[in-house]
């Protein structure tokens, strides 16, 4: 059983508004922003369990565990901060619907994305210590694998993205959602700088 | 138009057509409900899913209702072995996670994907496969949680799970895993649901309805979406580092090893006490409608009332240590956070006060609903007052740990959330299902109900002051709390009754209960102008909002615009602030895939219980699930394509009269 709705008087029409948008006027965009709060205060969490150990533990590295090395850490920071170059030239090509440019650009961040998941494993190699030894390692292994877990996300997300670049289907939105994926991109290789100083030079730091 | 000119033929895709008849048969066939059990799986719909995610939480309330029911009969007097220690903890730890992760975060987040749609004026909410996914991922969770409590592998440390007890050590079976990973999955679904809310409030307001023209519930709706974002990662990031201290031997909360037991006390806590308001947010929001309905008067001070909402989300926040005196804090820690409890009195005194102004200058109808509501304001004023007791130190440092506390939560909880959503349940009803409660068992309900939380928890007080602790399983005669507990189980079991009316009010409804009008109270928001139930599209045409009630602004005909799209699922956005319309959005039809990536969600979880190789398993899952779920095909494509040829890249254009 239904009862009737209330009637209406039209007042306007809105048929000729587009239909596809970018930024903020996108709703993926503000999607985008949700998980982006989300994940940003997960990473938030992880950092301050590190520091709230560090602090209350009263003993941290080196003390604790070896130092951890800094080549391979130094070059992923370099890359993750480098990438953003090719990501917002992929962005506005995206809001051009430049599609020649989005597929060159998506390919070569595939590329890049690719190599920061296996820079991620030496990373963790780099720590010099196992999850399971201390504390520290537990919170340091925390830093890096809870980023990892974004990273991947990041990863299987572009690489999608790319392979459906390439689609016969291509649909507008999609290009909309290269610019939403480099809202992300730019958020998860900037957190990644705070993130790794703690993780890697805040034990080379003396003190609680 | 003139007569020896024959009109032309509507064009197929509706966006020319200007009358209700002309859109409905294309509206009803292009956003009909599939038929079957299939169809009921790939639904999109928010009102479907917002009903079921209703119905899955208010089962749990009943589950975790019989399982205090049980703790009553067994703490009736002294000495009782209807339940031994063992079953008992378990049986206070699931009424605890039950209460608080299956029903009351999920009931009011099915109230919110029900309710937001409709009172915005859209026709679903912003990702609708997103929003059926969460559903799925809670079913899962709970189905799971219970499966383990009646294999005897129910969580039994606490509803917050603290360390060291919930550490492999002391608690070394699979209890307290269930614990961490069942509550994940409430957590993903309630951070979807919340982003899911978001988005839907800031683009799919109707043409007009800017920010202060915004009904005060959506307004609770949106703030209490903000509070689970920042809230809900806490616990499960901390979910996770328990389960991985027991699962891979990491050490965050393993003293021995550096970690720290009082990090698990910080990390839920940030959780926990947010955790109240995102409960209690929204039923400030029914408390709103309700109110205004009644007295058929805006609330009183509306900038005042929804500040304060942002001012309780806020000092949620600044709270949580109050929850942590008796574990040693540096004094200046422990003043700040006694300040921070009391400052929480006053958005919430302000609101008080307005809903007091608003009933004062009206007219009140005292009809169900509202009754429920002047037992939210009594109920809870008296928990709000032992929360500021409470919020002193000294004052806790005596009561902590004792029935003193469960008495104030009780009070708060149920007078702050259970009541309005009783309420909320009598006023939307008739929307939902076309049909009208009884008053007169609605009455029983409501007088019962009342009567029995306070012959329950009240004497609760008295037995904290005379020291008996929370989570004892028995207690022996000497005590002399024999008589008090008797009392406290007589009230639960007048609950249990009240509850039971209630059960029998909605039976009796659904089969012959009196159909409902389309506005059945003279209400101002817009839900009131779909149909009672609404149809699968809402609205025939979006309407256009000039003010808080536009029912009452105009009374018979809404104004509303037209040129979308009723071939295909095509929706408004408007900008956030101004609300004017700014595109056109094409939803998604009913698919399986959200279901799909559900299973594959809970694969991932539960195999993570038992091996840390539900990782390997689990992350290709639910790879494959969202690709299948993102992937363009067939008909889908077509659409889109037609939708996307009819008008490329452009600006919005001025906003319509």
């Amino acid at each position: 059983m239904t009862s009737t709705p209330m009637e209406l008087r039209p007042v306007a029409s809105v048929a000729d508004l587009p239909t596809t948008t970018f930024g903020h006027r996108s709703i993926a965009w503000w999607g985008t922003i949700g998980f982006i709060i989300i994940e940003g205060t997960t990473l938030f969490i992880c950092a301050m369990s590190y520091l709230y150990l560090r602090v209350t533990v009263g003993q941290w590295a080196p003390a604790y565990a070896p130092l951890p090395d800094l080549g391979v850490p130094a070059v992923q920071v370099a890359l993750m901060v480098a990438s953003n170059v090719p990501m917002v030239l992929v962005d506005r090509a995206a809001r051009r619907l430049d599609l020649t440019a989005v597929r060159s650009g998506m390919v070569i961040m595939s590329l890049l994305v690719v190599v920061m998941c296996v820079l991620r494993g030496f990373e963790l190699a780099a720590l010099n210590v196992r999850w399971d030894e201390n504390a520290y390692a537990t919170a340091a292994w925390a830093i890096l694998v809870s980023h990892g877990t974004l990273l991947l996300v990041e990863a299987l997300e572009t690489l999608a993205q790319t392979a459906l670049m390439f689609n016969r289907r291509l649909e507008q939105r999609d290009i909309s959602a290269i610019a939403d994926g480099a809202l992300y991109w730019y958020f998860m290789t900037s957190v990644w700088v705070p993130l790794a100083a703690i993780a890697f030079l805040t034990p080379y730091v003396a003190g609680p | 138009m003139s007569s020896t000119i024959p009109a032309p033929a509507p064009p197929q895709d509706g966006r020319a057509a200007t009358t209700v008849a002309e859109v409905v048969p294309q509206l009803e066939e292009t956003w009909r409900h599939e038929p079957g059990l299939l169809g009921w799986i790939r639904s999109v719909d928010h009102k479907r899913i917002g009903t079921r995610y209703f119905i899955t939480a208010f089962v749990f309330f009943l589950l975790a209702g019989l399982e205090a029911a049980v703790m009553r009969a067994q703490l009736a007097r002294p000495e009782n072995t209807l339940l031994g220690p063992d079953a008992y903890n378990q049986f206070f730890t699931m009424h605890g996670v039950t209460m608080m992760f299956m029903f009351a975060v999920p009931v009011m987040d099915a109230s919110k994907l029900y309710l937001v749609p409709l009172m915005i004026g859209a026709r679903n909410v912003a990702f609708p496969r997103l929003n059926a996914y969460g559903y799925w991922v809670l079913l899962i969770g709970g189905l799971f949680l219970y499966t383990a409590f009646f294999l005897n592998t129910g969580p039994d440390a606490g509803w917050f799970n603290y360390v060291p007890l919930a550490s492999s050590q002391f608690s070394p079976t699979r209890r307290v895993d269930v614990w961490a990973q069942a509550i994940t999955f409430t957590e993903i679904s309630s951070l979807v649901a919340a982003v899911e809310i978001i988005v839907t409030v800031f683009k799919c307001r109707a043409p007009g309805m800017t920010l202060d023209k915004m009904p005060l519930l959506v307004w609770a709706m949106l703030v209490q979406s903000f509070m689970v974002l920042f809230a809900m990662p806490w616990v499960a990031t901390a979910s996770q580092f328990i389960a991985m201290d027991r699962l891979v031997h990491t050490h965050f909360f393993d003293v021995a090893l550096g970690g720290d037991a009082i990090l698990w006390q910080h990390l839920f806590w940030f959780f926990g006490h947010p955790e109240v308001y995102i409960i209690f947010v929204p039923a400030l929001g029914f408390v709103s409608s309700i109110v205004s309905t009644f007295t058929r008067r805006q609330i009183f001070g509306y900038p005042a009332m929804v500040l304060s909402l942002i001012a309780t989300a806020v000092l949620g926040f600044g709270l949580w240590v109050h929850h942590m005196f008796a574990t040693g804090l540096p004094q200046l820690g422990e003043s700040f956070f006694t300040a921070a409890s009391l400052t929480i009195a006053i958005p919430s005194g302000v609101q008080i006060f307005c809903w007091i102004a608003t009933i004062w200058s009206g007219r009140p109808r005292i009809t169900v609903p509202m009754l429920w509501v002047l037992g939210f304001v009594v109920t809870f004023i008296i928990g709000g007052f032992t929360g500021v007791m409470i919020a002193s130190v000294p004052f806790d440092q005596q009561v902590h740990d004792t029935y003193f506390i469960v008495a104030h939560f009780h009070y708060v909880l149920i007078g702050g959330a259970v009541f309005p959503l009783f309420g909320a349940m009598y006023y939307w009803f008739p929307k939902v299902t076309g049909r009208m409660l009884s008053e007169s068992l609605g009455r029983w309900h409501f007088w019962l109900f009342f009567i029995g939380v306070n012959l329950t928890f009240f004497p609760m007080h008295q037995l904290g002051f005379e020291g008996m602790p929370r989570r004892v399983y028995t207690y022996l005669p000497e005590t002399g709390w024999g008589p008090l507990n008797q009392l406290a189980s007589l009230g639960a079991a007048t609950i249990f009754v009240s509850v039971l009316l209630f059960l029998i009010n909605v039976a009796r409804s659904l089969r012959a209960g009196s159909p409902a009008t389309r506005d059945p109270w003279g209400a101002a928001t817009l839900e009131w102008a779909a149909a009672s139930p609404p149809r699968p599209y809402n609205f025939a045409f979006i309407p256009v909002v000039k003010d808080l009630g536009p029912l009452w602004t105009f009374p018979g005909q809404l104004p509303a615009v037209t040129g979308i799209r009723t071939d295909v699922r095509d929706v408004l956005l408007t900008t956030l602030i101004g609300a004017r319309p700014d595109s056109r959005h094409r939803h998604p039809k009913p698919t399986i895939w959200p279901f799909m990536a559900g299973i594959a969600t809970g694969i991932f979880f539960i195999t993570l219980v038992f091996t840390p190789w539900g990782f390997v398993i689990g992350v290709p899952l639910l790879t494959a699930a969202f690709i299948g779920w993102a992937w363009p095909r067939g008909q889908d494509h077509r659409e889109q394509m037609s939708v996307e040829a009819e008008s490329a890249l452009g600006v919005s254009p001025e906003v319509p009269a």
